[in-house]
């Protein structure tokens, strides 16, 4: 009885395996045939020869590659840092201290995360451009905290909400600073909750589109997914560099991905439920 | 000194203090421009002050009125979303329940789903957009070669092939965020209700349809509300897959809005644009927020 | 009281002293790519700077890819930025930097039998009210491609007009019967070639964008036969493979490479890679003049693109950018850029040269420009974006078969005019 439905299942675990996987497979293939391989009729599944000349040369014709991932590394670091701050002891204030304004500011958190990035732009970059911003690490990295600063408020207050309420109430009698609680006593015990959210905040600014592409004008200066989209031109599409760096640009992130698996998925679910 | 404040006025001051880098932030990037994109769509200027502000009330707004590509963006947005959603939602569900079962391998089934949404979305459509070439594709290839075309299929030149093509990356990429939300929920459904409808001698299909779906309507909302709102404002997807393309039959209001701003450089028209797409997707958001809290 | 004195005395003769010093040490930037002519710009920077000594010229490399450089300027210009001095344009740009008040204008920087001697329709493009505001570097524009070898084996002459070459595609397509072998390709993608693509056509059955008196002539009876050429070469002779639509200028280029085409339409870049060691086709291909239709043998078909050098309206440096462009649009280095990078000059002298007997390629190019067609760029000046944006639209639209194409470029009329406020 047991044994069939098991098989059903398995099947569409594999097949779902193989649907999730099939396009970066084919990525990775793709990235190492050579020119003639890559525009082979009729088309060739395994790179014939398989070549690391699209890796090697990449940093002859690509130089900047690896200046994108540095960009998209510092702004993402950046952007985690600023935003587990500030969000952080947002969410503390708005979750535990029984403010009057917490629900509505909470909702109005809510409402102002939905805002399109792209509504955003224009007056963004009027203003980063009058204010030296545009180009700038920090202009980029502000623009993502304002971005993911609700998404990071509302699943740190998720988390720090699960922590039981006496365990402030002695610390608040001793006449300890909030300051000092937060330190001491709620960070130590919610840093999953942090680990989580930084991942994510990470990964969502990485991946960001439509800001890292306006405000960042200067080639240097862009962030990985978007310099890896502008390879293409008026002239052609050469997909032996746009395989090749979209590999390396990815890398980081699926390594990320890998390895926290666990905690990512335990953050999206839990925030989510709330 | 501060025990000279009481602890509700130390606990609301703190308050206020934790709050502010976060509202100061939030105000800096995500309300003033708001406001500023409002006020740049009632007048004509420069960027570069070459021309100064000049007040022009709603002429953007009546021009924006007559312009059919505005009114194909906003189509194309709403049959995108419209698309897109009940597609994500039926696999979402479908794989959170795979993913509610144990089995072997449970980690590469979780790395599976969660890979399509850690890549970036401009990359992983280039990924797509090489697949779907019609010359050199892989979609193409194997069609051909298994004989179920004859001529190769022109995904990106036809624009209702061009749509399919389209929901079809962004159902690959967010059916598995869909499914974590989902997965959630279905994890907090207790399980003395299967053991009872195991019982009543329920199949599998009833036991989804009467016990696990009614307990699903608060994240199944939740996952509808996020995923809508990105479908409406996507950018990303249409800017890499096809520009648009073929002639406008892609192209989504926030690609519209883009090109607006920085190709002909008229802030002014764009700012239009974009105050528009704001108000659709805030009304909507308004009306989500409404129905969660009266879920609760 | 005196102390002040003395400060705004000792203030004038450093301003006094300082100015000669200054005036000797001009330090300019320069933003230009590289690709394929880097070293014409370098050859030229070091006989800039031997020439004239204290000024210094930097190379800022832009991207070579044009809508990323725009990108880069436009901000920069937005922002009022001194510098680059001197930066390089695309063609279409001209018309619209120059009326956003961006560049400087150049009659009286530069020598009028200098500006007299560059490529008339080219400068053209860059002329806003009788005031020149950039100076051609180098030209490129499209020819007509096409395999010697098939033409010998059927026995077929050159083509000149349309009809020659689809009636060639067709013999030579039923002669091979290879489903693979296409007649025609070339690069009708939804974007800025397609427009040059169109007026080749247009033009070569004597239409112009503009009529005699400036008004948008983009529906005359002439462009409609010629859109409608385009449309039946798709769909009623079948010369041309689908993707076409979806075609840039290399992925034409690749076609043709693999031998796949009879015929390719594109720019001259492509005689580099067809030439190559490794290419199935070199050595079996030669280039013409873009076709025309019967009746029309002087008509304009060669549609132009190309680069130039223009003068920031910030620049600090005005004078020592326009003797820099100067130096970079003379009759030596035009000549020099001709023959060590094959860059098409933009001044007509250089073509009748006597050393250009030996660059023949350059030279057969070159006749071709004498025939060329340039995009609305100048005329329409800040506004090109959105026309070229609506006739892309609208031809595709034709090409698609989603609109006749009478109504479809009776709509883009319609759009253009709205857009020029005609």
């Amino acid at each position: 009885m047991k044994s069939s439905p098991r098989f059903g299942l398995y099947f569409l675990v594999l097949l779902t395996v193989v649907i999730s996987f099939f396009p970066i497979i084919w990525l990775i293939l793709t990235s190492f045939k050579n020119t003639a391989g890559i525009y082979a009729w009729p088309i060739q599944y395994w790179p014939d020869p398989f070549t690391f000349e699209n890796y090697i040369s990449i940093f002859n014709n690509s130089p900047e590659l690896l200046r994108y991932i540095l960009n998209s590394f510092i702004v993402g670091v950046g952007c985690t840092a600023i935003t587990l701050m500030c969000g952080g002891i947002a969410a503390y204030a708005l979750s535990r201290l029984r403010l009057r304004f917490a629900g509505v500011m909470m909702v109005g958190i809510l409402a102002v995360s939905m805002f399109p990035p792209v509504s955003l732009l224009p007056s963004l970059f009027q203003n980063f451009l009058n204010f030296g911003l545009l180009n700038t690490y920090t202009g980029l990295i502000l623009a993502h905290a304002g971005l993911f600063l609700p998404f990071s408020v509302w699943m740190l207050a998720s988390y720090f909400a699960t922590l039981p309420v006496e365990i402030e109430e002695a610390a608040k009698m001793d006449g300890m600073g909030f300051v000092r609680i937060f330190l001491t006593i709620i960070l130590p015990l919610s840093w999953p909750g942090f680990v989580a959210t930084g991942l994510i905040v990470f990964i969502f600014s990485w991946n960001e589109f439509p800001l890292a592409l306006v405000l960042m004008t200067q080639n240097a200066m862009r962030t990985a997914p978007v310099g890896i989209s502008l390879y293409p031109g008026e002239y052609a599409f050469p997909w032996e560099t746009i395989s090749t760096a979209t590999v390396l640009a990815i890398i980081p992130v699926l390594i990320i991905t890998a390895i926290f698996q666990k905690q990512i998925v335990g953050g999206l679910t839990a925030g989510a439920g709330k | 000194m501060t025990q000279i404040l009481t602890l509700e006025k130390r606990t609301a001051l703190t308050g206020i203090g934790f709050v502010t880098p976060t509202v100061l932030i939030i105000a800096l990037i995500l309300i003033y421009p708001i406001i500023q994109s409002i006020v740049l769509s009632f007048g004509q200027s420069s960027i570069d002050g070459f021309e100064p502000y000049r007040f022009v009330g709603l002429d953007h707004y009546s021009k924006l009125m007559g312009d059919s590509r505005f009114w194909n963006a906003l189509g194309v947005t709403f049959t995108f979303t419209a698309l897109s959603i009940p597609l994500e939602l039926m696999f979402g569900i479908g794989l959170a329940l795979l993913m509610n079962e144990t089995f072997k391998f449970k980690g590469w089934a979780r790395l599976a789903v969660l890979f399509p949404w850690a890549l970036p979305t401009a990359l992983n459509t280039l990924i797509w957009r090489w697949m779907y070439n019609s010359d050199y594709g892989l979609f193409n290839a194997v069609a051909l070669q298994s004989g179920l075309v004859e001529r190769p299929i022109n995904f990106l030149g036809d624009d209702v092939l061009a749509m399919v093509a389209m929901v079809v990356v962004a159902v690959w990429k967010t059916s598995s965020f869909m499914a974590l939300i989902i997965l959630a929920g279905l994890q907090s459904i207790p399980r003395d209700l299967f053991e009872a409808g195991r019982i009543d001698g329920m199949n599998r299909w009833t036991e989804f349809t009467q016990i696990t779906l009614p307990l699903l309507k608060g994240p199944i909302l939740v996952a509808l509300i996020i995923r809508s709102m990105d479908a409406l404002r996507t950018f990303e997807l249409p800017f890499n897959l096809t520009d648009g393309g073929p002639a406008a039959a892609t192209e989504s209001l926030s690609l519209y809005a883009y090109k607006v701003i920085f190709d002909f450089l008229d802030f002014n028209f764009g700012a239009a644009i974009v105050v528009v797409q704001f108000l659709v997707i805030f009304t909507m958001s308004l009306v989500y927020v409404f129905a969660l809290r009266n879920k609760d | 009281m005196n102390n002040s004195k003395l400060y705004a005395v000792g203030l004038a003769a450093v301003m006094a002293f300082g100015a000669p010093i200054t005036a000797l040490a001009q330090d300019l930037v320069m933003s230009i790519g590289s690709r394929g002519y880097g070293g014409m710009v370098e050859r030229n920077i070091e006989s800039f700077q031997a020439a004239n000594p204290g000024a210094t010229v930097e190379w800022n490399k832009v991207s070579d890819v044009p809508g990323d450089s725009r990108k880069l300027y436009v901000t920069g210009l937005m922002a009022r930025s001194s510098t680059p001095d001197v930066f390089a344009i695309d063609v279409i740009w001209a018309g619209e930097f120059a009326q956003r008040g961006w560049l400087e204008p150049l009659n009286g920087l530069i020598a009028d039998d200098q500006i007299a001697a560059y490529n008339p329709s080219f400068l053209s493009a860059a002329t806003v009210d009788e005031k020149v505001y950039a100076a051609p570097l180098y030209l490129d524009g499209t020819h007509l491609f096409y395999r010697t070898d098939l033409l010998e084996k059927y026995g077929l002459e050159v083509p000149k007009t349309w009809e020659d070459v689809i009636m060639a595609s067709k013999t030579v397509m039923e002669g091979e019967n290879n489903p693979q072998l296409y007649g025609f390709v070339s690069m009708w993608a939804k974007i800025e070639g397609l427009f040059m693509n169109w007026l080749s056509f247009t033009g070569g059955n004597g239409a112009s964008f503009f009529d005699a008196d400036g008004n948008v002539a983009v529906n005359s009876p002439e462009a409609i036969a010629a859109t409608q050429t385009m449309v039946d070469i798709l769909y009623k002779h079948k010369i041309a493979p689908d993707s076409i639509l979806t075609m840039r200028p290399n992925d034409a280029r690749t076609l043709f490479q693999q031998g796949r085409s009879v015929f390719l339409m594109v720019q001259d870049f492509v005689h580099a890679p067809l030439s190559a060691a490794d290419s199935p086709v070199a050595g079996k291909f030669d280039f013409t003049r873009n076709p025309y239709f019967a009746g029309n043998k002087d008509a304009h078909s060669t549609a132009l693109g190309g680069w130039l050098l223009a003068v920031n309206a910030n620049s600090e440096n005005k004078e020592a950018a326009a003797k820099l462009v100067a130096h970079f649009t003379s009759f030596e280095n035009q000549l020099s850029a001709a023959l060590d990078e094959n860059r098409a000059p933009g001044r007509t002298d250089v073509y009748k040269a006597p050393e250009m007997e030996t660059a023949s390629l350059i030279r057969d190019f070159g006749a071709n420009f004498a025939v060329g067609v340039v995009r609305p760029s100048a005329k329409t000046g800040s506004l090109y974006p959105r026309v070229s944006e609506a006739m892309q639209i609208e031809i595709t639209n034709a090409l698609n078969q989603k609109k006749t194409v009478e109504k479809a470029l009776n709509d883009a009329a319609a759009a253009v005019k709205q857009i020029l406020g005609q």
